[in-house]
């Protein structure tokens, strides 16, 4: 299955129905929460109504009370207003306490989804999509998506049921001046579909050069060492200056076409109020209207543009968080290819003596080429074997097959007899300990990382753990640790050396005591006397305990009971040492 | 580069930038004013109307005026916040990098790339958003809280003074709000923070995470964080909550007071109609300004603590004593009892040695026995806590940076590629020779892989190196470092990614190519250092043992005990070469 996400992803942005696709994409989350929904909307609407009638109350006291003079009336209704304005604090609370609960549960159950696709999804998705991307690319959106849902939503909603409201009031009152004074909106409505694929240009230019900004900081940051060791600081300088420039330049452009909106919105609010005030005093002097109602609709105009303008200002975060949603969605739309296959299928067993056998093994990955062509072979319990070969020429994907982390494009895998994809994950990665090629630490100590799903010694003392360690003969390994087994460690940093992240990956699957044991090119910045410790506890494993080991080093598989030379996508058996190290030596290389 | 010391806070800052801010200023303040004039302009039409000498030619004239006035200062003042912010963004990065270019690599370390980034993007940002928002919102919220008042005293005191007396209480309302909800920003910040590590790490762990079929206690880990992250967005909506229904509430209030005393003053006759709309009007535009000044001392929290920890980069000392000397590398090379610390931790304990020039030196020993810290050393990366390093005699301080960088290669464990040409990755110094180059990479063993590229030499290596494989990038880092010509050549840990008859071949070329070239390499295998000039064992940060390989033989039972366990594999490769 190919895995690669879309890469252009800041570049793809629909036109079309921003609403509608907000719609579609927002509503089904929703579908849990019809309550809550339900009891927001309500309150919203309470809340836009007791915001919406206070100038027709304050219209009608002006034109009644205040013309004839009945301050016992202006009291009265006075006392209306304040139980207008009391409804009003009560359901705005509630609309807040609701949507914004509800936002930021769909948030939750959102950042859960996601993670858990992430768990679901194989190996291969995170081969085809460079980690750093990932990362970004996951964080990045959900951030987005928490601003949407933590701010802009309820701004959203509440805006357009104002706007809503205070259009019906409008016309309702009188709809000759109610269209007039809705005509600038509609004029500005179209200026802005006018200037929005500008806008959109330029906003795309800065983003684009901001990335290639922040990317010319990582990669020179990263590197320093090396930029300082070859006189580059001067070149690196400039390139970042230029660059910066750039970004200088692209976002004040930006800048000056993302900011012409908010001043049209005035506009259009300011000329909204003339249209009303001239032709609303015309009407008055025609009899057709009152000051009353003029000063009312004043203020309904105010409760029409202001709103306007906030979800004008919104807007574009509704549309980073649906972009968000969209590139998310890509990833909800994947499917794991590495399915267990249900029990009751379950094929007949092969040859039961082999602890792993690979059948007519063919594979390749999305791009095509063939990796492996029709391998087999067959492992036996408690043997040592080794797999030698050029870079390139296909070890490590064997391994990778070995431990499902593929499956075999044709052809199978068995495991004790039982074709390896029948197995339940938790049985399978019982029987097989692969260590890999870049050893990779959680944040933490060593105890922490050799215990890493590790359900067996979880919950030991330190006192039990040391035991378990002398047991498995671990603990000299752990005086290569200042702190021993509390010593801290982190994934990137160089206060610990490769070697020492390769030890503590070989200790964490030395303690799972599997029945296969894998070590892709495990050692290789371990020194040779570390690794003549490594070799004696592997030595001193379960005597049923099979071994796979790929090494450039050669002594490392001196112990071997059998090496495979795999090259060019072949497995094929070496008889001695000897004669692997000759075809290493001598047969054609890949890389 | 010219020093000028940056400016102490966000404030001072903005004193750099006077022009421009003074214009931001006073283009706030007029477009300000004229949006004060509006509601007088209607409560004028509404009153001259009431007394029957309204002319609503007048009206338009004026309005129009206005509103297109308002316009375009609106505009003005949107595009001087842009160019304001954006410059100062601008500047700011720039003096960032200038101050970083010239620190030693060992600043970047303590300082860890992480945080420097934060300081170019997040930090900057935010005191970028200081001077677009904050500056021009805080300049008109209080020329419009000063100015409306006045007008409110001016047109009538007795209910101006009455509804005044309401915006007080919304100010202290959101003042302790809002300092509770600062507190929860940060905690939610870590959350956040905490749910992006789980993330991180569940990517890039994902084979192990799936080779041990941890994906259940990931997701729990993944839960707690989220969990965190929803009780305290949980916690700054309960407050919001009842913040915004009561300063809602509190300026319906002050409308109700307008309503009921106003309503009073135009019964007795002592106000107009216009003036009540005037009033109404007001105060709707007077809530704003209380509530955003509110926000704004958020941001300017942020962007005082973002521009406090920009400050520390900028006001780092440049601790670098570099020396003028700028003389031609015989290759002589000495370590003076060198210690070196990182806190309590010892890397390297009083060692000494020397290297001839023309010699061949290998260092060998095993992890963690400080062998990497020693090469840094050799570079300047790293200086010594005590001892000293020299270079042909003299000091390595005494010598000019760029002139024993430009004579001293280096190849590094980790393969560093850059988003750049091959050619560029490969002439990576600015003053390589074309035939340097040539012999660079002949020597490296990729002429046949460049002569295979479509466009050779200006194919761009795609960013972190993914197309190449592990034993291709340590060859372009071998002839990056050749390129420069080399007097002195180190090599970390070279032969670890590249097959043994490749490595010979590699060998072989340095050899003949370079024959004058004094060369330090740390490496693992005995097999292909031999023949050295000299060979030192190093062990948990000591000098062990120094000399030949026969001395050595001889005399260190740790290299025997190395030697041993290789040499089964050293028979097998005397095999090939007889």
């Amino acid at each position: 299955m190919n895995y690669s996400l879309t890469k252009t992803d800041i570049e793809k942005e629909e036109q079309k129905g921003v609403l509608s696709t907000a719609l579609k994409r927002l509503v089904p989350l929703m579908a849990e929460e019809k309550r809550t929904v339900t009891i927001a909307v309500v309150a919203i609407i309470v809340s836009a109504i007791t915001a919406l009638v206070v100038p027709i109350i304050i219209a009608h006291i002006v034109d009644v009370y205040f013309i004839s003079k009945n301050f016992q009336g202006v009291l009265l209704f006075s006392g209306l207003l304040l139980i207008v304005f009391s409804a009003g604090l009560a359901s705005n609370y509630i609309q807040v306490k609701t949507m914004g609960g509800l936002g930021r549960r769909l948030l939750f159950n959102l950042r859960n989804k996601i993670f858990n696709k992430l768990q679901e999804l194989p190996v291969a998705f995170f081969n085809q999509n460079k980690a750093g991307d990932l990362i970004s690319r996951i964080n990045n959106d959900t951030d987005k998506l928490n601003q949407f849902f933590s701010q802009a939503l309820m701004q959203f909603v509440s805006n357009i049921i104002l706007i809503l409201g205070a259009g019906v009031f409008l016309v309702v009152i009188n709809w000759k001046l109610g269209l007039i004074a809705l005509i600038p909106a509609v004029v500005v409505l179209i200026i802005t579909q006018l200037l929005n694929p500008w806008v959109k240009r330029v906003s795309l230019r800065s983003l684009r050069t901001l990335g290639s900004m922040s990317g010319e900081i990582q990669e020179s940051i990263n590197n320093f060492k090396v930029i300082v060791a070859f006189n580059r600081l001067d070149y690196f300088r400039n390139k970042f200056k230029e660059a910066n420039q750039e970004n200088y330049s692209a976002s004040v452009s930006a800048g000056i076409a993302g900011n012409i909106f908010n001043p049209i919105y005035v506009l259009a609010s300011s000329l909204a109020q003339l249209i009303v005030l001239a032709f609303g005093i015309y009407l008055i002097s025609t009899g057709n209207f009152t000051v009353g109602l003029l000063i009312g609709f004043l203020l309904y105009v105010n409760s029409f543009y202001n709103p306007l303008r906030q979800l004008a200002s919104v807007w574009p975060s509704l549309q980073l968080a649906l972009a968000g949603l969209d590139r998310i969605s890509e990833v909800f739309a994947l499917e794991s290819d590495i399915k267990i296959m249900p029990k009751e299928k379950e094929a007949a067993l092969s040859s039961l003596s082999a602890v792993l056998e690979f059948k007519n093994v063919f594979f390749h990955y999305v791009e095509g080429k063939l990796v492996l062509r029709n391998i087999n072979f067959a492992l036996e319990k408690g043997k040592t074997y080794a797999l030698v070969g050029p870079t390139g020429g296909g070890k490590t994907t064997t391994a990778s097959l070995m431990a499902r982390l593929y499956d075999p494009s044709k052809g199978a895998v068995y495991l004790e007899g039982k074709d390896i994809r029948f197995y339940e994950p938790a049985e399978r990665v019982k029987k097989i300990g692969f260590i890999l090629q870049e050893p990779f630490l959680f944040n933490g100590t060593v105890r922490e990382n050799i215990l890493y799903g590790n359900e067996d010694y979880q919950k030991h003392s330190a006192g039990e753990l040391a035991q378990v360690l002398e047991k498995a003969h671990l603990t000299k390994l752990l005086s290569r640790f200042p702190d021993g087994l509390n010593t801290k460690v982190s994934s990137g940093s160089d206060a610990i050396s490769l070697g020492q992240k390769q030890l503590i990956a070989f200790i964490r699957a030395a303690l799972r005591s599997p029945d296969i044991l894998i070590l892709d090119e495990a050692t290789a910045n371990i020194d040779t006397i570390t690794e003549q410790l490594l070799q004696e506890i592997i030595d001193q494993l379960p005597k049923e305990t099979t071994k796979v080991i790929i090494a450039h080093r050669l002594n490392t598989i001196e112990n071997a009971d059998e090496i495979f030379f795999v090259n060019a996508g072949e497995v094929s058996q070496a008889g001695s040492m000897q004669h692997a190290v000759d075809m290493l030596l001598h047969g054609k290389r890949e890389s | 580069m010219k020093e000028k010391t940056p400016a102490k806070n966000i404030f001072v800052l903005l004193f750099r930038y006077a022009g421009i801010i003074s214009l931001l200023v006073i283009v706030t303040i007029i477009a300000n004013a004229l949006a004060i004039v509006v509601p007088k302009i209607i409560s004028g039409a509404i009153d001259n109307y009431a007394k029957g000498n309204f002319i609503i030619a007048n009206l338009i004239i004026e309005f129009s005026i206005i509103a297109v006035l308002i316009f375009v200062f609106t505009y003005l003042q949107n595009i001087a916040q842009v160019y304001a912010s954006e410059r100062v963004a601008r500047d700011i990065r720039n003096d960032i990098a200038a101050k970083i270019s010239v620190q030693p690599y060992s600043y970047i370390e303590k300082a860890t790339p992480a945080i420097i980034l934060t300081n170019f993007t997040s930090d900057v940002d935010a005191v970028k958003t200081f001077v677009s928002m904050a500056v021009s919102a805080i300049i008109s919220s209080i020329f419009l809280i000063v100015g409306i008042s006045a007008l409110l005293i001016i047109t009538d005191w007795k209910l101006a003074l009455t509804v005044l007396a309401i915006v007080p209480f919304i100010g202290i309302a959101f003042f302790f709000v809002l300092k509770k909800v600062r507190k929860l920003f940060i905690k939610s910040q870590e959350a956040i923070d905490w749910l992006n590590k789980v993330i991180s790490e569940s990517i890039l762990g994902a084979a192990l995470i799936r080779l041990l079929n941890s994906q259940n206690p990931e997701y729990e880990k993944f839960i707690d964080a989220n969990t965190e992250a929803k009780k305290i967005s949980l916690k700054i909506l309960g407050l919001f909550a009842s913040l915004i229904p009561v300063i809602t509430f509190f300026t319906n209030l002050a409308t109700l007071v307008i309503v009921v005393l106003g309503g009073h003053f135009i019964i007795q006759g002592t106000m107009s109609l216009g003036s009540f709309t005037a009033f109404n009007s007001y105060l709707a535009i007077l809530i704003f300004p209380i509530i955003i000044i509110g926000f704004m001392s958020n941001v300017i929290a942020q962007a005082q603590a973002s521009y406090g920890r920009i400050l520390k980069v900028l006001n780092s000392p440049v601790e670098e004593k570099t020396g003028g000397l700028r003389a031609v590398l015989k290759g002589n090379v000495e370590v003076k009892n060198v210690t070196v610390n990182f806190g309590e931790k010892t890397a390297l304990k009083d060692v000494s040695f020397s290297v001839k020039a023309g010699s061949k030196t290998a260092i060998i020993g095993p992890t963690a026995a400080g062998k990497t810290q020693l090469l840094y050393l050799l570079t300047g990366l790293l200086a010594p806590t005590s001892g000293e390093i020299l270079f042909d005699g003299k000091d390595i301080n005494e010598y000019d940076k760029e002139s024993l960088h430009s004579q001293v290669g280096f190849v590094f464990q980790d393969s560093v590629m850059f988003n750049l040409s091959l050619r560029e990755n490969i002439a990576f110094s600015n003053t390589v020779k074309d035939e340097n180059l040539e012999r660079a990479i002949e020597t490296a063993e990729l002429k046949d892989y460049v002569d295979a590229l479509p466009q050779k030499l200006d194919t761009i290596v795609s960013e972190r190196g993914t197309s190449l494989s592990g034993g291709q990038k340590q060859r372009i880092m071998l002839a990056r470092a050749l390129a420069i010509n080399p007097k002195v050549l180190l090599l970390d840990d070279f032969t670890a990614r590249v097959d043994a008859s490749t490595e010979s071949k590699i060998l072989g070329n340095i050899t003949k190519n370079y024959p004058e070239l004094t060369l330090i390499s740390v490496t693992q295998k005995i097999s292909s250092i031999e023949h050295y000039d000299q060979i030192i064992l190093l062990m948990e940060g000591e000098l062990l043992a120094k000399g030949t390989h026969e001395e050595l033989m001889q005399t260190s039972p740790e290299y025997v005990q190395i030697f041993d366990s290789q040499r089964s594999t050293n028979q097998y490769e005397l095999n090939e070469e007889a």
